[in-house]
């Protein structure tokens, strides 16, 4: 074992990465190798992927670049979890892993495959395009160089979080509605297109914003918190998607899709029986036409095995609701304020 | 999009103007491209996703007289410190260029969306800065490049620059003295490719990383541009001049930015000494960074460095800063050396040694990024006009890659219309394919490439490093003139056309190989110490002698040495102090 050895001063031990591998030219399907190397403690999973290249098997495939932290190329699924490789310790991930002494590691997921490690991500740019994720400045080109535009501390803070996006595409990979649909718009174009939105150099926002609300647009994500949770750089995604939304139902109303319309049902049911009234709930969603042709066959079915919801007339208020208003007063109040205070500024 | 710009290279119509590399440089060349012709057809090759350039790693920030922050600032003061920075050797209209057109470039890059950090007056920030008069670094918190960058990407992708993502460039096409277009391979199909163009303009970035992992550089800063041009039979100039930062992690060379220091960290040695008294008393840590770059050397190499299998180091205590500060004012830096080095800066002091981290030289060009070849163009760390001449000074890489490559991008898109260059022949690209196939022939004596890249690095870093001489320099050329002879038994085990990364990486070596040839025989000829080319037996700068550039030229596969006179204006010579 002594060629498989990095370094060995301090505490070491063998450490096994079940890679995840298919080459498409001679594979019909993917598999694992698993290659065991001795590694120091201190040691990234990237460092020891380089270390499996160099010296143990070349073939094994994956982007890697800045080694910093910065640049996103070498996400990959780790234990199940997408992240960087370049900045995941391997004793973390020991900790981490199910089976003793073996981490996994997979490609991102809700991209088309390449090879080994590698996915395609083009995908991801076509959406950025799509969905103008640029600044489109209100000032013309050939007026560009010559004065700043005066813009104040607190209206970069409204953006600093987001452009700290490395566009790893690790949100993407954890994704739940994409995994269901690949035309969804995908929370980083989604963190993207808020952070320009904000942005008053932009001249482009009701346009941007009529784009986001169509169908596989901000109305589909599910609020699972996956893109959040697993963001490398700790950016509050699903802030930037609430805001999305709260902007699109102030300036365009309801009117957009059903995932609008079932938020403003929600409100109102809340609003005055503290509960949901699930009988009409779709019907408001998404109209009687739709919720006949859709649902008839359920109803039917939830008639036999007695899971029907109660009548309309039937759904009281909760008990104290008379409180439950008034902290919904309070709380809408200061969602109204907030949306003042902004559009003031 | 992609469907489009095939059938149009079926057609072999030549691109007005064909882009490798996709940094600041780069991007900012092919948006002021389109700006100024919005007709012309601009495609950006990059073996990367552009967004992932090194350009992204840059935290600091750029330098621009907008005076913002200093109302008493001046373009003319940014120039006499980044003249006097450079050591006298860069050229004097060229940083006239850089200077004047920098609070240009920082506004406009404002105007189209970049996210600057502001002041209390709601102009763009501005902070202090090594080697400047005034405070006129302008930032984007710590994260400068990596927002411009990004800046620069969406709007490329907003004004419809052709981008071919993943594509490895291997070959410029000549005929006599004028370029055809560029050759390059799509990784992720392994086909080689022709793209003909009217012009090419190199930006490719430094080439630093030939110091491996003696170096703070990404993985593919390996001077892909600079080595197609130079064995096209383009001059490259002053290569012999990288910059080292003191403060590297052991095992990967990252960096530790100056902030630990100014924050107050200590350099401490194996027998526990604040050494930098016996070489700063008055500065200590916070001296310029070569003077520091060589007192860590010293130490190391009169043996009072630590040992480890990865190499010998110092140590940059903060332990006495208290977790408190450290976790408020260098979170990034915390963070850094937990996941690279394994190491909490509150609990145990950071294992450090010197990092090469900014290639001076690059392709030779004039004030409007061209070089000697028609329609050839090079602009950012991989050309050398030059702005930063024997040493740079922080916030004007940034600075440089936007203004060069902007002017580039101008004078490529006005100039394209001129030429009119002929088809690229089929053979070479057949003559690529084979020679590419030969690597993955089975071979009875095989190398790998990985140990050869290695003792690159490692025999740079003792033998063409911070302290030269000429005995170890000579060792050094010795070392690279074998590894290259070996390098022609190197096999690659991965035969796939798909995304074939192990001949990739093969095929990096071969451009830090002939690269590193013109590195230290700059080194060796260069009998005089002059910003960060220090030799140990001529310790003096030679003005009368040294006061002029180094120009390579590729002969029968070695560097030839020839020179060319610096521009001077208004700045006579003087000692550099600080």
């Amino acid at each position: 074992m002594s060629d498989t050895t990095i370094q060995h001063h301090v505490e070491s031990r063998d450490v096994t990465f079940r890679v995840h591998r298919f080459n498409p030219q001679v594979d019909s399907k993917p598999y694992f190798d698993d290659y065991t190397i001795k590694l120091e403690k201190g040691i990234t999973v990237l460092r020891a992927l380089n270390y499996i290249k160099e010296h143990v098997d070349s073939t094994v495939t994956f982007r890697a670049f800045c080694q910093a932290g910065i640049c996103g190329s070498c996400a990959m699924r780790i234990n199940g979890i997408s992240k960087l490789a370049c900045t995941t310790q391997v004793w973390d991930e020991l900790d981490r892993s199910r089976e003793t002494g073996i981490i996994r590691i997979e490609p991102l997921r809700n991209l088309p495959l390449i090879k080994d490690l590698v996915v395609e991500m083009d995908p991801l740019v076509g959406k950025m395009k799509k969905h103008s994720n640029w600044v489109d400045s209100r000032m013309p080109e050939d007026e560009w160089g010559k004065k700043e535009f005066l813009i104040s501390e607190k209206e970069f803070l409204t953006y600093d979080k987001a452009t700290d996006c490395i566009l790893c595409a690790s949100c993407v990979s954890e994704c739940t509605i994409l995994r269901a649909h690949q035309e969804y718009v995908s929370p980083a174009v989604l963190l993207k297109s808020y952070r320009m939105n904000v942005d008053s150099r932009d001249g482009i926002h009701d346009q941007r914003l009529a784009g986001l609300v169509k169908d596989h647009g901000v109305w589909d994500c599910t609020h699972c918190y996956r893109c959040q949770e697993t963001c490398v750089k700790h950016i509050p995604i699903m802030d930037a998607i609430h805001g999305i939304r709260e902007d699109a139902i102030e300036r365009r109303g309801t009117k957009d899709t059903s995932g609008a319309r079932h938020a403003e049902a929600f409100m109102d049911d809340i609003a005055k029986k503290g509960k949901l009234v699930e009988a009409t709930l779709p019907i408001r969603t998404n109209g009687i036409a739709w919720t006949v042709k859709n649902l008839l066959p359920m109803a039917f079915k939830m008639v036999l095995k007695r899971r029907t919801p109660p009548p309309p007339p039937l759904v009281k208020a909760s008990k104290g609701i008379d409180a439950l208003r008034k902290e919904f007063r309070e709380m809408t109040g200061h969602v109204t304020k907030d949306h003042q205070k902004k559009s003031g500024e | 999009m992609l469907q489009v710009c095939t059938d149009f290279r079926l057609s072999m119509k030549p691109f007005d103007i064909v882009i490798v590399g996709g940094g600041g440089a780069g991007l900012y060349a092919a948006m002021e491209a389109m700006k100024t012709n919005p007709g012309l057809n601009v495609a950006v090759i990059s073996k990367i996703y552009p967004n992932r350039s090194h350009t992204s790693a840059a935290q600091g920030g750029a330098n621009a007289a907008l005076a913002n922050k200093a109302k008493d600032d001046t373009v003319e003061m940014h120039i006499f410190d980044t003249i006097k920075g450079s050591d006298y050797l860069a050229d004097q209209d060229a940083v006239e260029v850089l200077c004047s057109e920098a609070p240009k470039i920082i506004r406009e890059l404002d105007n189209m969306g970049t996210p600057w950090s502001r002041l209390d007056d709601k102009t763009i920030a501005q902070r202090p800065f090594g080697g400047a008069g005034r405070p006129r670094c302008c930032y984007c918190a710590d994260k400068t490049g990596h927002t411009i960058l990004q800046t620069l990407y969406e709007q490329c992708l907003r004004k419809g620059v052709f981008f071919f993502n993943e594509y490895f460039a291997i070959d410029l096409s000549v005929e006599g003295s004028r370029s055809r277009g560029l050759i390059a391979m799509n990784i992720k199909t392994g086909k080689i490719e022709a793209f003909p163009a009217k012009t090419v303009i190199f930006a490719t970035g430094g080439y630093s990383k030939m110091y491996w992992n003696r170096s703070s550089n990404a993985a593919g800063n390996t001077g892909d541009g600079q080595a197609i041009a130079y064995r096209a039979g383009i001059p490259l100039k002053d290569m012999e001049f990288v910059q080292f930062h003191p403060t590297g992690l052991r095992k990967s060379g990252l960096l530790v930015t100056e902030g630990a220091r100014g924050e107050g960290g200590y350099l401490v040695n194996a027998l526990g000494e604040r050494f930098m008294a016996r070489y700063a008393p008055e500065k200590m840590e916070l001296g310029p960074r070569d003077l520091v770059s060589r007192s860590l050397e010293t130490e190391i190499l009169e043996g009072r460095g630590l040992d480890s299998p990865a190499g010998k180091y110092l140590l940059l205590d903060l332990r006495h800063l208290g977790a408190d500060i450290i976790k408020s004012r260098l979170p990034q830096i915390r963070e850094m050396c937990m996941y690279f080095e394994g190491v909490d800066p509150i609990d145990e002091p950071v294992p450090v040694r010197p990092t090469a981290h900014y290639s001076m030289g690059g392709i030779d060009t004039d004030n409007y990024g061209r070089t000697i070849m028609e329609g050839v163009y090079a602009a950012g760390e991989c050309g050398c006009v030059s702005v930063h001449g024997a040493n740079r000074l922080g916030g004007n890489s940034l600075l440089d890659i936007l203004v060069f490559g902007r002017i580039a991008g101008r004078a490529a898109a006005e100039e394209s219309g001129k030429f009119n260059p002929s088809a690229i022949p089929e053979s070479e690209v057949t003559r690529i394919e084979h020679d590419l196939r030969g690597f993955m022939q089975p071979k009875g004596h095989y190398e790998r490439y990985g140990a050869l890249r290695e003792e690159l690095g490692q025999t740079l870093g003792l033998n063409v490093g911070i302290f030269r001489e000429a005995s170890k320099i000579r060792k050094g050329i010795e070392d690279i003139e074998s590894l290259t002879e070996r390098f022609s038994h190197v096999r690659v085990f991965d035969t796939g056309d798909i995304y074939n990364t192990n001949l990739l990486q093969a095929l990096e070596l071969k451009n830090m190989l002939d690269l590193a040839a013109t590195v230290a025989a700059g080194a060796l000829a260069r009998e005089e110490s002059r910003g960060s080319h220090t030799r140990n037996d001529f310790p003096v700068r030679d003005d009368k002698k040294w006061h002029k550039h180094t120009i390579y030229t590729y002969e029968e596969g070695h560097p030839r040495i020839g020179f060319k006179p610096v521009t001077m204006g208004r700045y006579e010579l003087q000692e550099r102090t600080y």
